[in-house]
């Protein structure tokens, strides 16, 4: 093939292979090319944040890449002998003085941004109108979230908030490491025991927003997600009535702390299989399993963690509750 | 004086010479290297398999194509697998290998020593996978093994003690190579090689070497002390009873840190002596590139809490680790500026080790550039613990890492072997791999964004998700095949390979002066080292005797 065809089919190439990305991007809405739609004012920080690096960035992207293949074309070997030196240039000061400045400058740029941005991702606004924020203490727990509303209120795996009422998050961990990330609401704070972590935020819009685990924390690391309910003020308020209920809190333990391994029926998925279990309806058998979880290796390997770890009386009970007259089943016949 | 001539007896030499025992024995430099570089790339197999199970169990979502555990092993024993086994053991063979041919030396400072830091190591990776068939299975709790995930109650098992138990070999192996490597870079240098004149490869090994000094105590620390929480009953990191989770992390990363620029100094040193020989050109700036290795493993140990912006730290410390982590692009740019201005004019042979170079300028600069993000703290909060960063990280180990380890396989290989690799192969392992590489991790910068966190089993999203996910477990296919090309191409040439003759490339350092493969005691006669370019001055002279004659 002549080079020049040669040429033009790779340009032709390339132009195709950008078309199709940016077809992709176009497609994808914002399809990963930034983080998620940020719907409170700490999160928007971060995303003004990323794209102005992402500019800075990518003119550096271009300019190098560009440099390199346009280098790599123009002064290829094109049949000359490998004994044909280049010209020997041993180095140039002043260009590499100028391009040691040039990125100290740039960075220089981004580090003032972020700081100037930071205040308002960092600090949990005072919220004087609102009499203040609201503080959810948050649990993390092997494999489950649980929320502590301040009047005392708790439930798992969901958080229910008003719209537009800053939202002071404190996150601690019974066991072992873990990290509250609800993306659209602002970035991660580990959940580390014996550490307390503090973070906000002010959801702008009612809705669903998905929060997961992000630091790995065992076998269910992946079924450890959070769904924050943002909603209008009366159905906060009334949420937080229902579940004071104990079979609707005892039904959240369940789905959340238990039934990710022993299966929605007890019957057994990755856990054994617990329906048939006396224990579920023996007080101090119950307890103890819940605060101190179970660590054997023989006869067979099984893990359970501590999952009632730190759980109030009220917990407890409706976790009763809801066991007696939903889960169990009797123990076995004919045995 | 008749008595003292008589020679010792033969017999331990007799049986030592057999084809094994020969190769168990040895205390030759180059064996030694060559056992090291052999090694590794069987780990790497290894750990390439691996990540292949991963990425067939991300392909699709709500796979169950293995088990949870069985997942949570094989990112755990891949990612353990790469740093230890892999890139670093690599380059300690091949810095084994050529270190003391570019310096001119006879042998490395310490050869029992060296033996020993090899069977360290062999024994070590030998029990990280042996310990798949311990008690309850491998390690599970992650290639840093935060506890208190790693603590006994939250891990019982053994896998993890084993887990801890071959990382110390490993470790022991290369504080040992470090020290010997040290030594003979400052003491058997060749006559006239001062320090501004020793090749840009042994200035990295020499950074290498001191990281390792510094990083690989505190890490073995951490796991001493990890060791004595799972089987003393003590509580380092055990809050409840008054130990401190975060210490660990501190630990981990102060080791963590510096070996990121402890895999990525010698594949940027390969680069170095690679690119000026395939431009037909000297290296720009060599001082710069000397002084930017200097100073990139000085900040190294400065940034290890940028692993660590969501725990919680103060915020003066998120501060400093930002701008720290930041300054630490300088140097790398620079280096990569100076690589691209050393092209500029040149007379550019795309031959396969040069491919190798060039495609470590196109993908590390990705990998630089996504640091960046990484650095900025709140910009982290965001994507820290993503597939950004599993993206990011790739970019950077594989990116830069790997493309060193084949461009130096490629350039050192005629010299260690006597044969060269097929050209024509090396370029269709080269495309595969470089198209494989980016199909498999340019994707997961999306995912991260889009909120795919790291170490998931499985995932139930759909669209986007699946199609990003998808496209990196073909890619992750492609790169196989690629490396399967490689084998083909060792097995091709091992027997019918070219000679290569002493110097294939008209290269400019020590090593290519004697011949392919080098005799045992490598040199007869090492010439006066008069530049960074001793070989290039040598033809100059015979040249100019030859016009004079």
């Amino acid at each position: 093939m002549p080079v020049s065809v040669r040429r033009r089919a790779l340009v032709l190439l390339l132009a195709l292979g950008a078309a199709l990305a940016l077809a992709g991007a176009a497609y994808a809405g914002n399809g990963g090319f930034a983080p998620a739609t940020p719907h409170s004012p700490n999160a928007s920080g971060i995303n003004d944040s990323y794209k102005l690096i992402a500019l800075f960035t990518g003119i550096i992207f271009v300019i190098v890449e560009g440099a390199l293949i346009w280098f790599i074309f123009r002064y290829r070997n094109r049949g000359r002998p490998r004994t044909a030196e280049g010209p020997q240039i041993y180095a140039h000061t002043r260009l590499e003085l100028m391009w040691t400045a040039a990125p100290v400058l740039i960075l220089a740029v981004i580090a003032a941004f972020v700081f100037y941005k930071l205040p308002g991702i960092k600090n949990v606004p005072a919220a004087k109108a609102q009499g203040g924020p609201l503080v959810i203490r948050v649990e993390a727990h092997q494999f489950y979230w649980q929320f502590t509303y301040p009047d005392g209120a708790t439930s798992i795996d969901e958080l229910h908030v008003p719209a537009n009422r800053v939202v002071r998050v404190d996150i601690h961990s019974e066991d072992v490491d873990h990290s509250w990330w609800v993306p659209e609401l602002g970035g991660k704070f580990d959940a580390i025991p014996g550490v307390t972590n503090h973070t906000w935020f002010k959801a702008n819009r009612m809705g669903t927003y998905r929060g997961q685990c992000g630091e790995f924390c065992g076998v269910f690391h992946a079924e450890m997600t959070a769904r924050v309910v943002v909603e209008s003020d009366a159905a906060y308020r009334s949420y937080l009535a229902s579940v004071r209920d104990p079979l609707i809190l005892g039904g959240q333990e369940w789905r959340g702390v238990c039934a990710k391994c022993h299966g929605l029926s007890g019957r057994g998925g990755y856990g054994p299989n617990i329906a048939v279990n006396a224990v579920l309806v023996e007080h101090a058998g119950l307890l103890r399993i819940l605060e101190h979880g179970q660590n054997q290796l023989r006869p067979v390997s099984s893990y359970m963690p501590p999952v009632g770890r730190g759980w109030t009386d009220a917990q407890v009970k409706a976790l009763e509750a809801y066991l007696k007259t939903r889960v169990y089943k009797g123990a076995p016949s004919g045995g | 004086m008749a008595a003292r001539a008589e020679a010792p007896p033969r017999y331990r030499e007799d049986w030592r010479r057999g084809r094994v025992a020969s190769w168990v024995t040895t205390v030759d430099h180059k064996r030694i290297g060559i056992l090291y570089m052999v090694t590794s790339l069987v780990f790497f197999g290894a750990g390439g398999l691996l990540a292949l199970v991963i990425r067939a169990q991300l392909a699709t979502p709500d796979e169950h194509f293995i088990t949870r555990n069985a997942y949570n092993e094989l990112f755990t024993i891949h990612g353990t697998t790469m740093i230890f086994l892999f890139i670093v053991p690599f380059w300690a063979g091949l810095a084994n290998f050529v270190v003391p041919l570019m310096i001119g030396a006879r042998d490395m400072a310490f050869p029992r020593l060296n033996a020993a830091s090899y069977w360290f190591f062999l024994f070590g990776g030998a029990g990280m996978f042996l310990s798949f068939f311990a008690s309850g299975g491998a390690a599970k709790a992650g290639w840093y093994s935060y506890p208190p995930l790693s603590e006994k109650f939250y891990s019982p098992g053994t896998g993890q003690d084993i887990w801890i138990l071959s990382l110390h070999l490993v470790a022991i192996s290369s504080v040992l190579g470090a020290i010997n490597f040290l030594c003979t870079i400052h003491n058997m240098r060749a006559a006239g090689m001062s320090w501004m004149r020793i090749p840009l490869f042994v200035w990295a090994v020499e950074i290498y070497s001191i990281l390792l000094l510094l990083a690989i105590p505190v890490i073995s620390t951490a796991l001493t002390f990890l060791l004595l929480d799972r089987q003393v009953g003590t509580h380092f990191f055990d809050p409840s009873n008054g130990g401190s989770a975060v210490l660990y992390q501190h630990l981990f990363w102060f080791f963590g840190h510096p070996e990121v620029y402890i895999i990525i100094l010698p594949a940027m040193g390969v680069l170095s002596e690679v690119i000026p020989v395939f431009s037909r050109k000297p290296i720009f700036g060599y001082k710069a590139i000397a002084f930017s290795t200097v100073a990139i493993g000085f900040y190294s140990m400065l940034v290890w809490a940028h692993h660590m912006f969501s725990v919680g730290l103060p915020n003066f410390l998120n501060v400093f680790f930002m701008l720290s982590s930041m300054v630490i692009a300088v140097p790398t740019g620079v280096k990569i500026f100076n690589w691209i201005a050393t092209t500029w004019r040149g007379n550019l042979i795309l031959d396969t080790p040069m491919l190798w170079a060039l495609g470590f300028l196109c993908v590390f600069t990705i990998g630089g550039l996504s640091g960046i993000f990484l650095a900025a703290f709140p910009v982290d909060w965001q994507v820290t613990d993503t597939y950004y960063v599993v993206a990011h990280m790739h970019y950077v180990m594989f990116g830069g890492g790997v493309f060193g380890v084949f461009a130096a396989l490629f350039y050192w290989w005629p010299k260690i072997f006597g044969r060269l690799l097929d050209e024509r192969l090396g370029k269709m392992q080269f495309w595969l791999v470089f198209i494989g590489f980016n199909l498999t991790f340019f994707p997961q910068h999306m995912l991260g964004l889009m909120g795919m966190p790291r170490r998931n089993f499985t995932y139930s999203h759909h669209g986007l998700w699946e199609t990003y996910n998808l496209m990196s477990s073909i890619g992750s296919g492609i790169m196989a095949i690629g490396f399967l090309v490689f084998a083909a191409n060792v097995v091709k040439t091992s027997r019918s390979g070219p000679r290569a003759g002493n110097d294939p490339w008209i290269a400019d350092t020590l090593e290519w002066y004697t011949t392919s493969p080098p005799p045992e005691h490598n040199f007869d006669r090492v010439p006066y080292v008069t530049s960074a370019r001793p070989l290039r001055d040598l033809r100059r002279r015979l040249a100019q005797a030859d016009a004079v004659g």
